[in-house]
């Protein structure tokens, strides 16, 4: 008899209806239509440019030295004076960013002198091999336009990529006091220059922080 | 804290001084910044170098000091300790003034730090991290700058990083005394700059990049390649001479990217020179051969397996083989070489010098001096040979050092005055044929009839050291040899110091792969007094060969077309042999008739030791791993004694015994502790008497074929940047000897005799001895061996005017 005794169980929740969530949707949701998501989502991976089609990556190596993941590898190379990629002497001559590793911590967004590397929302990505889950220069930078590409097996909806563009770094530019709280952009290919946002501040600066 | 965790051990005599309260002692004279570093106590400072003057340009090392006055902020590194100075490294005034220190520098210094190549390990960022204000009060704009200009081939210079330290400029005209860089301009627009039209062209360039204490010196083949922090280094020793500098090589990525000098006391002080420096980027080369090759019958080269090259490498030296070069090699791989050539395969005749050099038998007979011995105040260095700026670049710094301070008094006997001619207590110029007479009479004059500059050398009891070098391949080495037997002759006591051109020479020596008589190393006794006849002399191997007597000619990274001192000899024995097969990395003239390549792994590939020119015992260290099919030295001989026809077992247990050198340098046993560190024992067998010739008399001048230090040796022209630093080929001529032939500047010049005519470029040069041409060995242009007989003890050309231009 015993064997039978977990059948009310089952049937039981036969009829409580599905917990899981529909990964796009939400509970309930529509498979084919994506949930919002949360302003600061940790995405994949863009390179941006400057307004006047310049990379902003200097090859400096920072992010590549502050992932915790160590799936940043950056080479930097002199500019051509003539023909420049980037403003100044140095530019990201390589740049490969391996998604098998990627934990999304933002480090690398943080470590960026440039505001080179942000983070977009697009998670929705997958590859069948090593080797296209390591993103190198051609699929990370912005096209001229200063859109994000989308790679055929990325998933973008229409209008997603409007909060691609920098996420932020939360923190004042040094010595600017007026962006103490805020968020400050620069200005960007694709989606100009953003006013500061103000954010708000769970411990609010000491009047004597800001010298 | 026990005694070992202790940073130093405090003394207990000396000039009694208070530091952060604490009671201590400082040697008499003693600068008050090193007296703190003794004591654990960490003074910030950018312009302060232990190996230079200070001149107290940063003020970065400014503390509190008490004379008894009152305190005040004083500069410590311009401070010597004074009995009961009471010193405060972080008091209030103290950090206030670091504080104010540090927001000047940065007042100008722009915000370069992620585009840098110092970025990461910068003296200024650290400083301004630990000391430093934490904020920036300046709004102003910056000054502003031509971002990095070329200052020399090798160098770039950024001024607006600049902090005006002093230190590139006091190492260019102080240690290196090539005054070539210096501050032009004044107030805010003071900046390092050249003069121009004159390049910072000086072989010691790159130790400006490595001493700036911020990124406005960076090396032209570091730029951008690689980040401070993903950089791994090894210690190992340079060999591109024999001066054994201690170097930490440094690769990111599995590439060799920089070569940093270290601060060995004994040996180069942390100077190196750019060849030293910059040798690393022709293993990246895209010329390097990265697979065995052997040459097909239209004469290109074709790929082949290992195991063939192996066999067909196996077959040829079992039969009438010889082997030239090795002197660049690890002792470990010099060891089993010469077991495998003389064991396995009844090889006899192999020379890893390639008759260019110092033979090294004559060496082997003297005793040794090492670079400090040499050095040490209150002595007197005899320099007979080349300029040692040009053979051992890095410990010339060391010679220019001592002798400019007066401390060591220095006598040269050459045919072009050497770079120290005017600080020396007397240059004497020879001429080719008349060096030993010359040092003779030098040496046996009676106080009368010889300049009181040379009472240095006898009547003296102040130690002497003889720095030698071949001085000219185009006479006979036996005038050296008999020079030096003088000198031994009339000062027992003096001791020996070889310049060397080729790396390992020393190490060639012990391993027996240079000829001469040796004493033998056994089993159970260390040396015994047995000793054996092994080699046999480039000049006679190439003979045989060009006769035809050979039938296979072993290259181990040897150039013998370029650098045998009789070119049409290397060039008739190598045609004449069947087989030559080459132990190499790139091709060269000699390596283009090789029947079979084999490809050997670079300098920081592979691991060793090297001995130089003292017999001073270092590390070589493996950063990288080999590319390609490439393999070592040791490994290429060793599997060619497994092929060998008849496996002897005594050749046997001498590889195994090379399986553990990575840990147990085979030379140890012949090592000896003196006051200076290990060293080779100076042997005991008394030296071989050389007469040479009388120099036949004739008209002309006597031609002198010397180095420099940038040719085109292999490595150097498959180095990037380093191949654009090779002259062109001219030759020089004394003034006077350049009026008695007519010969005017600007144009072109005959140079004859009996085996060539050339039409070449002159200058003339006042430092060449009248009576002499002298050439540069393997540059671009004309080489001028073509002039030599080898047979003739000394050569003679004939100069006259050519074609106006
Ligand atoms: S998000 Fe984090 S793990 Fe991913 S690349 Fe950036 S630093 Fe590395
Ligand atoms: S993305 Fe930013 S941090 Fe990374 S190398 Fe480029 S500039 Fe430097
Ligand atoms: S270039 Fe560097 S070493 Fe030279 S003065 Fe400037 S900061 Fe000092
Ligand atoms: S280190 Fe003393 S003044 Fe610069």
């Amino acid at each position: 008899m015993g064997y039978l005794a977990g059948f009310p169980i089952t049937l039981k929740k036969w009829f409580e209806g599905v917990t899981t969530k529909n990964y796009r949707a939400g509970k309930g949701g529509k498979s084919d239509v994506k949930a919002p998501k949360p302003d600061r989502l940790h995405g994949r991976h863009v390179l941006n440019r400057y307004e006047d089609g310049l990379e902003k990556c200097i090859g400096c190596e920072l992010c590549a030295g502050v992932c915790p993941a160590k799936c940043i590898y950056v080479r930097g190379a002199d500019n051509n004076p003539t023909d420049p990629t980037s403003p100044g002497e140095r530019f990201g001559f390589v740049y490969e960013i391996n998604y098998l590793r990627c934990i999304h911590c933002d480090l690398c967004v943080e470590a960026c002198p440039t505001e080179a590397i942000t983070e977009s929302k697009l998670f929705e990505f997958s590859f069948e091999d090593r080797k296209s889950a390591i993103y190198t220069k051609n699929e990370l930078l912005v096209d001229e336009d200063g859109k994000p590409q989308q790679l055929p097996w990325e998933d973008w909806r229409e209008g997603e990529d409007k909060a691609t563009s920098g996420w932020m770094r939360a923190t004042a530019p040094s010595g600017d006091s007026n962006y103490v709280g805020k968020v400050a952009w620069s200005g960007e290919l694709g989606y100009g220059v953003r006013q500061p946002e103000s954010v708000e501040l769970t411990i609010k600066p000491k009047s004597g922080d800001s010298k | 804290m026990t005694a070992t965790e202790s940073s130093a051990v405090k003394a207990t005599t000396g000039v009694p001084f208070t530091l952060n309260g604490q009671e201590l002692h400082a040697e008499e004279g003693e600068l008050l910044i090193e007296a703190c570093d003794k004591n654990g106590v960490h003074i910030p400072r950018f312009c302060y170098h232990k190996r230079m003057e200070s001149v107290g340009m940063c003020r970065m090392c400014i503390v509190e000091v008490d004379t008894g006055r009152g305190p005040a902020l004083q500069p410590s590194c311009m401070l010597t300790v004074t009995p009961e100075m009471k010193v405060e490294t972080e008091s209030e005034a103290t950090k206030d003034a670091q504080d104010g220190v540090l927001e000047l520098l940065l007042a100008n210094h722009p915000l370069d730090c992620p585009v840098c190549d110092k970025g990461g390990e910068c003296p200024l960022q650290d400083n301004a991290f630990a000391y430093g204000p934490g904020e920036s009060r300046f709004v102003e704009e910056k000054r502003h700058f031509e971002k990095p200009i070329p200052i020399s081939d090798l160098v770039k210079l950024d001024r607006e990083r600049c902090i005006l330290c002093d230190r590139c400029t006091r190492f260019a005209s102080d240690v290196a005394g090539d005054s070539l860089i210096h501050f032009i301009d004044r107030g805010s627009s003071t900046q390092v700059n050249t003069f121009p039209d004159h390049p910072f062209a000086s072989y010691y360039s790159g130790n400006t990049v490595q001493i700036c204490p911020v990124g406005a010196l960076t090396a032209a083949p570091y730029r951008f390649k690689a980040r401070p922090w993903d950089l791994t280094g090894s210690p190992s020793t340079a060999t591109v001479d024999s001066s054994g500098s201690r170097v930490l090589v440094q690769s990111s990525q599995d590439k060799v990217v920089r070569i940093q000098g270290v601060d060995s006391d004994a040996v180069n002080w942390g100077w190196l020179s750019d060849k030293e420096r910059f040798i690393y980027e022709a293993n990246v080369s895209e010329d390097r051969i990265l697979q065995p090759m052997r040459r097909a019958v239209d004469g290109s080269l074709e790929p082949m397996r290992w195991n063939d090259a192996l066999k067909q490498t196996s077959e040829a030296l079992g039969k009438k083989a010889a082997a030239i070069g090795g002197a660049r090699l690890t002792l470990e791989a010099q060891h089993v070489w010469q077991k495998v050539l003389a064991d396995e395969f009844s090889v006899v005749s192999y020379d890893a010098s390639l008759g260019d050099d110092v033979s090294a038998d004559v060496v082997d007979s003297l005793p040794k001096a090492t670079y400090d011995w040499a050095f040490n105040a209150g002595s007197v260095v005899v320099v007979v040979g080349q300029d040692l700026k040009e053979i051992l670049p890095s410990i010339y710094l060391r010679l220019r050092g001592v002798v400019k301070d007066g401390s060591v008094e220095l006598v040269e006997f050459n045919y072009k005055s050497g770079s120290l001619a005017k600080l020396a207590r007397k240059s004497v110029q020879s001429r080719p044929g008349e060096l030993a007479k010359d040092v003779k009479q030098a040496f046996t004059a009676t106080p009368g009839e010889r300049s009181s500059d040379l009472n240095c050398l006898v009547d003296t009891d102040k130690p002497l050291t003889v720095i030698f070098s071949r001085p000219n391949v185009a006479e006979s080495a036996d005038y050296l040899t008999e020079a030096l037997q003088v000198i031994q002759s009339v000062r027992p006591d003096a001791h020996f110091l070889p310049a060397f051109r080729r790396g390992n020479t020393v190490g060639a020596q012990l391993a027996g792969l240079t000829p001469g008589v040796r004493e033998v190393a056994t089993e159970d006794e260390i040396i015994v007094e047995q000793v054996a006849v092994v080699g046999r002399p480039t000049a006679e191997i190439l003979q045989e060969a060009a006769n035809g007597e050979v039938e296979t000619l072993l290259l181990l990274g040897a150039d013998p077309i370029s650098d045998f001192p009789d070119k049409a000899l290397a060039e008739a024995a190598l045609d004449a042999v069947n087989t030559v097969i080459a132990v190499d990395c790139f091709e060269n003239p000699s390596v283009a008739s090789a029947n079979v390549i084999l490809p050997v792994a670079m300098y920081g590939e592979v691991n060793g030791h090297f001995v130089n020119s003292e017999g001073r015992l270092s590390p070589l260290g493996a950063r990288v791993t080999a590319p390609g099919l490439v393999r070592s030295d040791l490994e290429i001989a060793a599997s060619l004694a497994k092929t060998a026809p008849q496996s002897n077992s005594d050749a046997q247990s001498s590889l195994e015994t090379s399986h553990m050198l990575g840990s147990e340098p085979i030379a140890w046993d012949l090592l000896e502790l003196s006051s200076e560190g290990a060293r080779i024992k100076t042997p005991t067998k008394p030296i071989q008497r050389v007469k040479a010739d009388v120099p036949t008399v004739a008209d002309g001048l006597r031609l002198v074929i010397g180095n420099k230090l940038w040719d085109q040796g292999t490595i150097v022209e498959n180095s990037r940047t380093l191949a654009g630093l090779c002259e062109t080929f001219k030759v020089r001529i004394n003034p006077a000897d350049a009026d008695r032939f007519g010969l005017t500047a600007g144009a072109e010049i005959v140079v004859k005799n009996a085996k060539a005519t050339a039409s070449v470029p002159f200058i003339t040069d006042s430092s060449v001895a009248e009576g002499v041409l002298w050439a540069p060995a393997n540059v671009r242009g004309f080489d001028p061996r073509s002039f030599v007989t080898f047979s003739e003890s000394v050569c003679y050309v004939e100069v006259s005017a050519g074609e106006q231009k």
